[in-house]
């Protein structure tokens, strides 16, 4: 049964491989020097100016959380739609259940201003 | 399974189905009401526990599985139910006056009430590890966000994150021994489980061992026995004083209902080597638990470690084992759901007046001040001491008795002593509230004046205090129907 | 994709040559969109583009990629060295792999997988996860600012993208690429869907952060955003994969909604099926270019906006109500 899968694993390799060639041929041909303007973090030509230990908005942290939420669900509603005649009206309405929960849940955040970005 | 044959099954979840469309009704009702109308959530929230319970009432309880045998609807469900539901209940009414002063995030607040309630129903009813572990789930996370709910108070955001690290710890331990009674019995579902394990000669199996030391670590962590018991008092003197109230209950009820039911329907193979764990675990905890309240100055600090204690005196009727064991476990719930419920509501009450509020001399003077709070508190606290002729003292008893029947003199000897002692901390409180302060001989100090939930809240339980004491012979014959029901 | 690829040959022969064509294809399908990216954006904006190199500069891409291989390689000072090395091989790792089911043709899919269509969106979002590595690991404000917008609008559009394409899988019942595209043999499923299409075509252009959604790299306000430090064939890779998961979500929208292989209506009109198939993929690709050098870049409110409140219920419903016809049909 795995067994199906190995083609993937064998492309991935195979694309490792190519791109370790690609990128050894690059280092190989490429120049390489070294000078302090080159190695600093490119700010438009500048200097640098202060740190990255910037605070992001926490609305960036919201999103990430609603998204795995809303992620679960399709993971639950994937293997449905596959099965969806086979399990009838008794599928229908526990699918459609699942999915208003999950939408009042929307409505809710959207309500409460999660979803704003001003 | 047909549509018409779902809906059928789902009377016999009729408590959840209740509770969990309140909850969702009122975040949406939160959502689109303005800022000054959240008051009437609390109403909303009153009345679906209240239909919940009623309904709960109403629906007839087969005893068969349902829902591919997740969940059941038997006469032990439904004892715990009513006591949790009650939990919930008082708990609501108690913090109806403090929802409406704060206003931001009431409508939160009500609906993990609900959420964790149905959870707690859930693990009532659960046949199934799965739906426990689910029930468990629902009831923690929404617990969580209650204690951490007051955003900008510091000890409630420590408590949360105490909370939430430690019970993830002990979610993680609880599904990580499902995974090995899984492969060590080959299902999760209960009547399955006691089937594969039969009579008992398969149970030398390390993996079933191991599985079985970490689910009880889980339950154990819950409950707040001994070695699992280092968040408790933090997390209970963090929390609003309403919630401390609902996890000291109602968690513990929904716990030690799943115990139970694990222990008599899954494992009854396994449960005499756990025997011996177990009574060292009930001594431990009513123990420590006493030692500790001893020295509180924080009345609610004591309280958390005085509910430690309980939950000592509760493993006692778990290591007896005996039918009357669990009866005697049922009323004893009953009794320390509404004698808890009752002390912390006095609590909420004297919070209103006082920044804190919580500290011994906070309730000096109260007799006083507000005759009925004060006669309230006093009960209750000689009902947690277990001195008659109230509900804990019948609990006392019952609990007891049943473990001297099963055999476990000592255990018993150790928890009178306990009692004794425990009593000692009690009386020190209701002293205290017949006291005149010295406040009070400068000048009269206001009266404190009750909101109608809180006085509801407080006469129910203080009246079930007293009934469940003097007459408890229907209690007592509900829980042993109850247990009838069990395995 | 020849006609060497049979179904005669065993299962190890047709796995090797179609990996072979899949690496020469994936290579020069990206020089070729680059070609047509610049030839594109030139006409639009009334000009040639290039012209230079090759019979209307065709041969421009690979001169510039030869150029890029000779490239130094930087790694600033204060980058994550290993992240930083891991992110451009992160990118390009997964984009071969959903070409082991792409139906090319009636006989021309490498391996026809029943789990096909998770596959391919199980590795394609593979790139949200590298462009993150990158832009974290760069140590550079506008790498890090365009990575955590990306991210943030990645995972915004994957969630209708990922149910607008359910309502296919609904009326199929399969992963499947070639069930998915037989089902289609009479009326293709743009026609029944389109709401479902709408929806996956816009997320896609989100996915692949291609104009107007373009946010992580915005070149007017983030420099380069996430790959502002890559340098060389690092570069090469970000910018390969890129154009590779264009071709893939283009051709994953062939299959799905415009008929995969098969003519307008069931007629052929004598026209083998991978011409068909590449025909509309190329189609599809043309599209995309025409959007960016069209439509100004969204504003990033307006972009979460869009799809939490607008793309995220539509597709909801959309899938619900496909269900609720199935019950009835």
């Amino acid at each position: 049964m795995t067994a199906v899968y190995i083609p993937a694993l064998i492309y991935l390799a195979v694309t490792m491989g190519v791109m370790a060639v690609i990128l050894f041929l690059s280092a190989r041909i490429g120049r390489r020097r070294v000078t302090r303007e080159k190695m600093l973090p490119y700010e438009c030509g500048m200097d640098p100016l202060g740190t990255l230990e910037i605070h992001f908005p926490i609305k960036f942290y919201v999103v990430a959380m609603i998204f795995i939420i809303f992620d679960i669900e399709t993971v639950f509603l994937y293997p449905w739609a596959v099965v969806f005649r086979d399990l009838g009206w008794f599928g229908f309405v526990e699918m459609l259940l699942f999915t208003a929960v999950i939408l009042i849940g929307l409505v809710y955040l959207f309500r409460k201003g999660a979803l704003e970005w001003e | 399974m047909s549509v018409v044959e779902a809906l059928y099954q789902c009377s016999g979840l009729l408590a959840v189905l209740i509770l969990f469309a309140t909850g969702v009704l009122i975040l949406l009702l939160d959502a689109f009401s303005p800022l000054g109308r959240k008051g009437r959530l609390g109403g909303v929230a009153v009345a679906g526990t209240a239909a919940a319970l009623f309904a709960a009432w109403q629906s007839e309880s087969p005893g068969e599985p349902l829902f591919f045998e997740m969940v059941v609807w038997d006469r032990y469900a439904l004892f715990v139910t009513s006591v949790i539901l009650l939990g919930a209940l008082l708990v609501l009414l108690l913090s109806l006056e403090g929802r409406r002063r704060d206003g931001a995030g009431t409508g939160e607040y009500y609906a993990l009430v609900l959420f964790a309630a149905t959870g707690m129903v859930l693990m009532a009813q659960a046949v199934h590890f799965i739906m426990i572990f689910l029930g468990l789930e629902i009831l923690s996370i929404s617990v969580y966000v209650l204690v951490g709910l007051p955003r900008h108070e510091r000890r409630a955001n420590e408590a949360a994150l105490k909370y939430v690290l430690l019970g993830g710890f002990a979610s993680g331990f609880f599904l990580y021994g499902l995974t090995f009674l899984y492969g060590a019995t080959g299902s999760l579902s209960m009547t399955a489980m006691a089937s594969y394990l039969g009579t008992g000669e398969r149970v030398f199996n390390s993996y079933l061992l191991l599985g079985t030391a970490l689910v009880l670590a889980g339950f154990a962590f819950k409950l707040a026995l001994v070695p699992f018991h280092l968040w408790t008092p933090d997390v209970y003197e963090g929390a609003p004083t309403p919630i401390t109230a609902y996890m000291a209950v109602g968690v513990k009820a929904a716990v030690l209902a799943a115990l139970v039911r694990t222990f008599r329907e899954a494992l009854p193979a396994v449960v005499p080597h756990w025997t011996t764990a177990l009574w060292i675990l009930a001594a431990v905890t009513m123990t420590v638990g006493n030692v500790m309240a001893l020295v509180q100055q924080s009345v609610k600090r004591m309280l958390a470690y005085s509910s430690i204690a309980h939950a000592g005196y509760l493993m006692v009727a778990v290591v007896a084992g005996t039918p009357s064991g669990v009866t005697a476990l049922l009323v004893y719930l009953l009794a320390y759901t509404v004698m808890n419920v009752g002390a912390f509501g006095v609590m909420v009450v004297g919070q209103k007046e006082r920044d804190g509020g919580e500290l011994l001399q906070d309730f000096e003077g109260l007799g006083f001040r507000c005759p009925l709070v004060g006669a309230a508190m006093a009960l209750f606290l000689f009902s947690l001491a277990g001195i008659p002729p109230t509900a804990g003292f019948l609990g006392k008893l019952l609990v007891f008795s049943a473990a001297v029947e099963a055999g476990y003199t000592w255990l018993v000897i150790l928890a009178v002593i306990n009692s004794v002692v425990a009593a000692y901390y009690y009386l020190r409180v209701v002293i205290a509230i017949y006291r005149r302060s010295e406040a009070a001989e400068a000048g009269p100090e206001p009266a404190i004046r009750l909101s109608g939930g809180e006085r509801a809240a407080l006469i129910l339980a203080g009246l079930l205090t007293v009934g469940v004491g003097v007459l408890p012979q229907g209690f007592w014959e509900m829980a042993r129907r109850a247990v009838l029901a069990l395995g | 994709m020849t006609e060497a690829v049979t179904n005669t040959g065993g299962d190890w022969l047709r796995l090797i040559v179609g990996l072979i064509l899949v690496l020469i294809f994936s290579q020069l399908n990206a020089l070729f969109l680059v070609w047509l990216e610049r030839k594109v954006a030139g006409h639009i904006q009334l000009r040639y583009g290039p012209m230079e190199v090759g019979p209307h500069g065709l041969l421009q891409t690979i001169v510039d990629g030869i150029k890029l291989v000779g490239k130094e390689l930087i790694t600033p000072f204060k980058a994550d060295k290993k992240l930083f090395v891991i992110a451009p091989v992160l990118v390009f790792m997964p984009v071969l792999v959903p070409f082991l089911v792409l139906p090319f043709g009636p006989e021309l899919i490498i391996r026809d997988m029943n789990v096909g269509l998770l596959l391919i969106f199980a590795f394609s979002t593979f790139s949200v996860l590298a462009i993150l590595v990158g832009g974290w690991a760069s140590n550079n404000k506008y790498a890090l600012l365009g990575a955590i917008r990306s991210v943030a609008q990645n995972v915004a559009y994957e969630i209708p993208l990922l149910l607008s394409v359910m309502s296919v899988v609904l009326m199929v019942h399969s992963f499947k690429f070639s069930e998915l595209v037989m089902a289609q043999q009479r009326i293709w499923f743009i026609f029944l869907q389109p709401v479902a299409a709408i929806i996956y075509f816009i997320c896609a252009t989100a996915e692949t952060n291609r104009a107007p959604f373009d946010i992580p790299e915005a070149e007017s306000e983030l420099v380069a955003g996430f790959h502002t430090e890559y340098s060389g064939m690092r570069f090469g890779l970000f910018f390969l994969a890129e154009y590779t998961n264009m071709f893939i979500v283009c051709a994953v929208a062939t299959s799905l909604f415009l008929g995969g292989w098969h003519g307008p209506f069931g007629f052929s009109l004598g026209i083998p099926g991978v011409v068909w198939f590449l025909a509309k993929t190329y189609f599809l690709l043309f599209v995309l270019m025409w959007f960016r050098w069209t439509f100004p870049r969204v504003r990033f409110d307006q972009l979460m906006n869009f799809s939490w409140k607008v793309l995220i219920p539509l597709s909801m419903l959309n899938l619900l109500v496909t269900a609720l016809v199935l019950k009835f049909v």
